[in-house]
């Protein structure tokens, strides 16, 4: 999983590597463990460290440099460690064609081999180095830099995007394949990379590349063409999300800041979807969709328990519906048709193995809709229908407020496929923006988190609405606190986990006072009586609190709505003690923002 | 004209506004619909202010989390104010922030970009600062200046002498000498004060200009004193000035409702069927007004909800009220405990903190403080002041 851009400015810049470290930094959420540029004038200038974005910053040069054309990347390793060698980008053996790419070459061995028998040598173990060798290898030929950069590409398998740089040809050459890229069309020169926040601050007119197309970008223009060389004519659309929202400002960590976000966030995804006074939710983009017979999910991480919160809420209202984990979806082989809503659940929209899972749903005749935070994605083109839950952009690796607008939009959905909505639902959704805010304002998470840093591990039980919310706060707490963290559905615990449990094992119960709330305070004891600390998170503390040893405060509620209360508590539990323990809280060890590999 | 960075004092609570400033400072509060600070960045921005430097303290996280990165596209960057110790600690708390001559504003009051624009082309060469400065028949309450020629020769805070006073506006150009004269002046009781730095400036013979401007500006001291300022607002045709009345379509307004002008009604809002709303009322973000509900002369504040054949006259809520059904706030006059002091007569109906709530058919004699969290059961009649978190029973 990695990011790559290309620009190409209107006039030879002296700043073209500013531009371009910029637009790295644009893209660091999606992986971090080495980066580079290779800058193109009369000769080619390549820069690349194995580390986080700044190591490549100190180690240009401070004077300009000046390009015609320039490539970036930044890389999460898929094939070779994180290395100087095996960052990106990558050149032939005359230093003359220097490569980047995002996704996975699959035949690369193979082309290895025969370009190594050939006489190439190789510097890296990553599979992108075989394409500038590829077109190393025409260029030979007495091909024009354009006609070897196409058949490099038509020789390569799998899901990749592409773009090369040549020291004789002005301009970015660039391929999609399966993954994404997208063209950034500015006043002072045109952009590509494989997300927008890439090149925001340039500009908000972009063109979405389709798969099998090429694109160059010049100082004159752009230039896409199919796979037979046919230039094709693309829309230009407007992006609308703001690049101000790509600063910190004033947080020490966008975690925190994103967290802050939430009633923002919420408001945005109720916004126009909700009428109190007609008693009803409507969602403009899906107004099409009529009630399914079947409801399956398909979803990662964060996501996945978004859909079992989801998969709950369907069946609630009278529709079969279950959760999948998008990877294991091909092997679980479920019974499908075309009276099944397929729903792919993801923020970024490029997620590999959700993509998957969509792409065999639609192979068997589903009716598919994706619900993601990005227009324009992958997913939202590839699906029948698309919900968007306007979360605004996420960049902290750890999803927060994104979790909380899919809950939302999700709530929506379920009921808005089924029409079934009281006027209190509706009251109850609107009350979020603030509850939410109201435990933002007074959440005594930073003292819990203090009093139990020095914990062996997390556990985190709820039953009901509470057990989707359980599982994500173990997520949230093993991907920013390096801690061992489980999530369990209350009642399991005894047919188990209860053996983990001891007093150096704090346990957050989520409680509802609305239901399930005796048993809940059965499991508690439970692991009270083993010594474990119990922390509740609970919209009815009175019931509650003689059970317990802390109690983290959320607004009443009622029990479908919430987990989206109760996880601000447990995100701010894990945001704490991550900071009081010192973790690289945006960017965590190994993950990256959005995974793009299956 | 020059582009300025700007330095915006937005860390002090603003006590005497308590309970509405228990979970954000005084310039979050709402004039119109929107923070007195956003109304405050407005002019600034109006005024060509090309950088904005937040200091930010009391519940700075409410302010962040409100703005972001920028604000209409120019850079917000937010200084920590730890401590409130002043607002010329809060300047130098900024000072790495700026370079050379910058605008300085106090963030909590309402400051049109006439006042900003008068300072700024009245700002000369040789000047060390130069203030913005109100006719206004008292000054008590505030700073008050001596003006000669368009020289400052006296600053005095409170003044109550009967001196020929303008009024300190709380917009200055500051030269980069301001910040070591703040440096050196003598702390008043633990605070660095702004205009003591002035103050020794002028002793030692710098120029300090004033500018005498006629601009818009507004400050609310008390609770109540919200509601002028947003009639001001009114008046002055500020308040919907950017929100065509076109706005009312965003909300959820049933067609049997009758809106009243001037009303200036956010976005999300849903007023039901019968319901009266105005004149001169503000409805913040998500404001809900049920069936039959009379408002009038109010500013209710986001995500407040009004219960069917409720009303609310001269009414000031903080986020998140319920006013339940039946409830009732007559209007003022009414006499205001403020701790120790009592305002006698003052136009208050009512004034409930975030979320307060009541279960409706609740009766508020006028001049009510209803602190934050305070529960109000049914069928009871709230008088005085009720301090955060209370239940009520009748």
């Amino acid at each position: 999983m990695c990011g790559i851009i290309g620009y190409t400015p209107a006039q030879t810049d002296p700043n073209i590597l500013d531009v371009l470290l910029d637009g790295l930094s644009g893209l660091e959420y999606r992986g971090y463990d080495s980066a580079g540029v290779a800058i193109a004038d009369s000769s080619l200038s390549v820069y690349k460290r194995n580390g986080e974005l700044s190591e490549l910053e100190a180690a240009v040069p401070d004077r300009p440099v000046n390009g015609q054309a320039g490539i970036g990347h930044t890389r999460w390793s898929t094939h070779g460690p994180p290395t100087d060698e095996n960052a990106h980008p990558h050149t032939d053996c005359n230093g003359s064609v220097a490569v980047v790419h995002n996704g996975i070459i699959e035949n690369y061995r193979d082309l290895r081999e025969e370009l190594e028998a050939a006489g190439h040598e190789f510097e890296s173990e990553t599979d992108t180095e075989v394409v500038p060798h590829l077109i190393e290898t025409s260029l030979e030929q007495g091909a024009d830099a354009e006609t070897a950069f196409r058949r490099a590409v038509d020789r390569l398998e799998g899901n990749f995007a592409v773009a090369a740089v040549c020291s004789d040809i002005e301009g970015v050459l660039a391929a999609r394949h399966r993954s994404p890229l997208v063209l950034g069309i500015g006043d002072d020169g045109y952009h590509l990379a494989s997300d927008v926040p890439a090149f925001l601050d340039h500009t908000d007119r972009v063109v979405y590349l389709q798969d099998g197309q090429f694109a160059k970008i010049c100082p004159s223009g752009i230039e896409i063409t199919d796979e037979s060389g046919a230039v094709v004519d693309m829309p230009v659309k407007t992006v609308e999300w703001d690049p101000e929202e790509a600063g910190k400002s004033g947080y020490d960590h966008y975690m925190r800041k994103e967290i802050n976000e939430q009633p923002r966030a919420i408001r945005n995804c109720l916004r126009g979807r909700l009428s109190e006074i007609d008693r009803a939710v409507s969602i403009d983009e899906i107004d099409d969709l009529e009630r399914p017979e079947r409801v399956q999910l398909i979803s990662c991480g964060t996501s996945y328990h978004a859909s079992l919160y989801a998969a709950r809420l369907f069946r609630d209202r009278g529709i079969p519906a279950s959760a999948f984990h998008a990877s294991e979806y091909d092997a679980d082989a479920i019974p499908i048709d075309d009276e099944t809503l397929v729903i792919a659940v993801t923020q970024s929209g490029e997620t590999a193995d959700t993509l998957g899972a969509l792409r065999d749903a639609n192979r068997w005749g589903a009716e598919t809709l994706a619900v993601t935070n990005v227009v324009g994605s992958s997913v939202s083109r590839e699906a029948d229908h698309a919900m968007y839950i306007r979360a605004g952009p996420e960049i902290s690796v750890a999803a927060t407020k994104t979790f909380a607008s899919q809950q939302a939009a999700l709530a929506m959905l379920s009921s808005a496929l089924t029409g079934e909505c009281s006027r209190g639902f509706v009251e109850d959704l609107r009350a979020l923006p603030d509850q939410i805010q109201s435990i933002l304002d007074r959440s005594r998470a930073e003292e819990v988190a203090r009093d139990y840093i020095d914990s062996d591990a997390y556990f985190f039980i709820g039953r009901g609405y509470g057990a989707p919310v359980a599982l994500e706060g173990a997520l949230k707490m093993k991907e920013i606190t390096y801690k061992h963290a489980e999530g369990f559905p209350a009642g399991e615990l005894k047919h188990g986990p209860l053996a983990l449990v001891s007093e150096r094992t704090p346990v957050f119960a989520i409680i509802s006072g609305a239901s399930n709330q005796e048993k809940m305070i059965g499991n508690v004891e439970e692991v009270a009586s083993r010594k474990a600390p119990v922390i509740a998170v609970t919209d009815s503390p009175a019931a509650v609190e003689h059970h317990v040893d802390d109690l983290l405060r959320i607004p009443e509620t009622r029990p479908q709505l919430l987990p989206i209360l109760a996880n601000v508590q447990l995100q701010l539990v894990s945001y704490w003690v991550a900071n009081q323990l010192g973790r690289s809280i945006d960017k965590p060890r190994n993950l990256a923002k959005s995974v793009t590999v299956e | 004209m020059d582009s300025y960075a700007a330095i915006v004092l937005a860390a002090g609570e603003g006590n005497r506004l308590r309970p509405l400033t228990r979970y954000r400072p005084k310039p979050m509060l709402p004039a119109g619909t929107k923070p007195i600070l956003e109304h405050v960045f407005d002019a600034l921005v109006d005024a060509g202010i090309d950088e904005l430097v937040a200091v930010v303290g009391y519940r700075s996280t409410r302010v962040q989390s409100h703005f972001g990165p920028t604000y209409r596209n120019v850079p917000i960057t937010y200084v920590s104010q730890e401590k409130q110790l002043g607002t010329g600690h809060a300047l130098l708390a900024a000072e790495s922030a700026v370079d050379g001559t910058c605008l300085v504003i106090n963030g909590d009051q309402i400051v049109d970009t006439r006042i900003i624009r008068d300072t700024i082309s009245g700002h000369e060469a040789d000047a060390s600062a130069t203030l913005a400065l109100l006719q206004r028949p008292s000054v008590e309450a505030y700073g008050g200046v001596i003006l000669e020629d368009g020289h400052v020769t006296n600053i005095v805070e409170n003044p109550h002498d009967d001196q020929d006073y303008v009024l300190n506006a709380g917009v200055y150009i500051i030269e980069p000498a301001v910040f070591d004269a703040v440096r050196a002046s003598e702390p008043t009781a633990g605070e660095h004060h702004l205009v003591d730095g002035l103050s020794a400036l002028v002793d030692t013979g710098e120029t300090v200009n004033g500018v005498v401007s006629e601009g818009i500006w507004a400050d609310a001291t008390y609770p109540w004193d919200l509601l002028d300022v947003s009639f001001e607002l009114f008046d002055a045709g500020i308040v919907d000035g950017d929100r065509p009345p076109a706005d009312h379509r965003d909300s959820n307004v049933h067609p049997s409702a009758v809106i009243r002008e001037p009303v200036v009604i956010d976005r999300d809002c849903v007023i039901g069927p019968g319901a009266v709303v105005g004149p001169y009322v503000c409805l913040g973000e998500n404001a809900t007004v049920g069936s039959n509900a009379v408002v009038e002369e109010s500013v209710i504040d986001a995500d407040t909800r009004l219960g069917a054949n409720a009303t609310a006259i001269e009414c000031v809520t903080g986020i998140g009220v319920t006013i339940g059904a039946g409830s009732t706030v007559s209007g003022g006059p009414g006499d205001v405990r403020v701790r120790d002091r009592i305002f006698e007569d003052e136009s208050l109906g009512a004034l409930l903190a975030d979320r307060a709530h009541d279960d409706g058919g609740v009766t508020y004699v006028p001049g009510s403080i209803v602190g934050p969290d305070v529960a109000v059961k049914p069928g009871t009649t709230v008088r005085g002041t009720i301090p955060e978190g209370t239940e009520v029973w009748s």
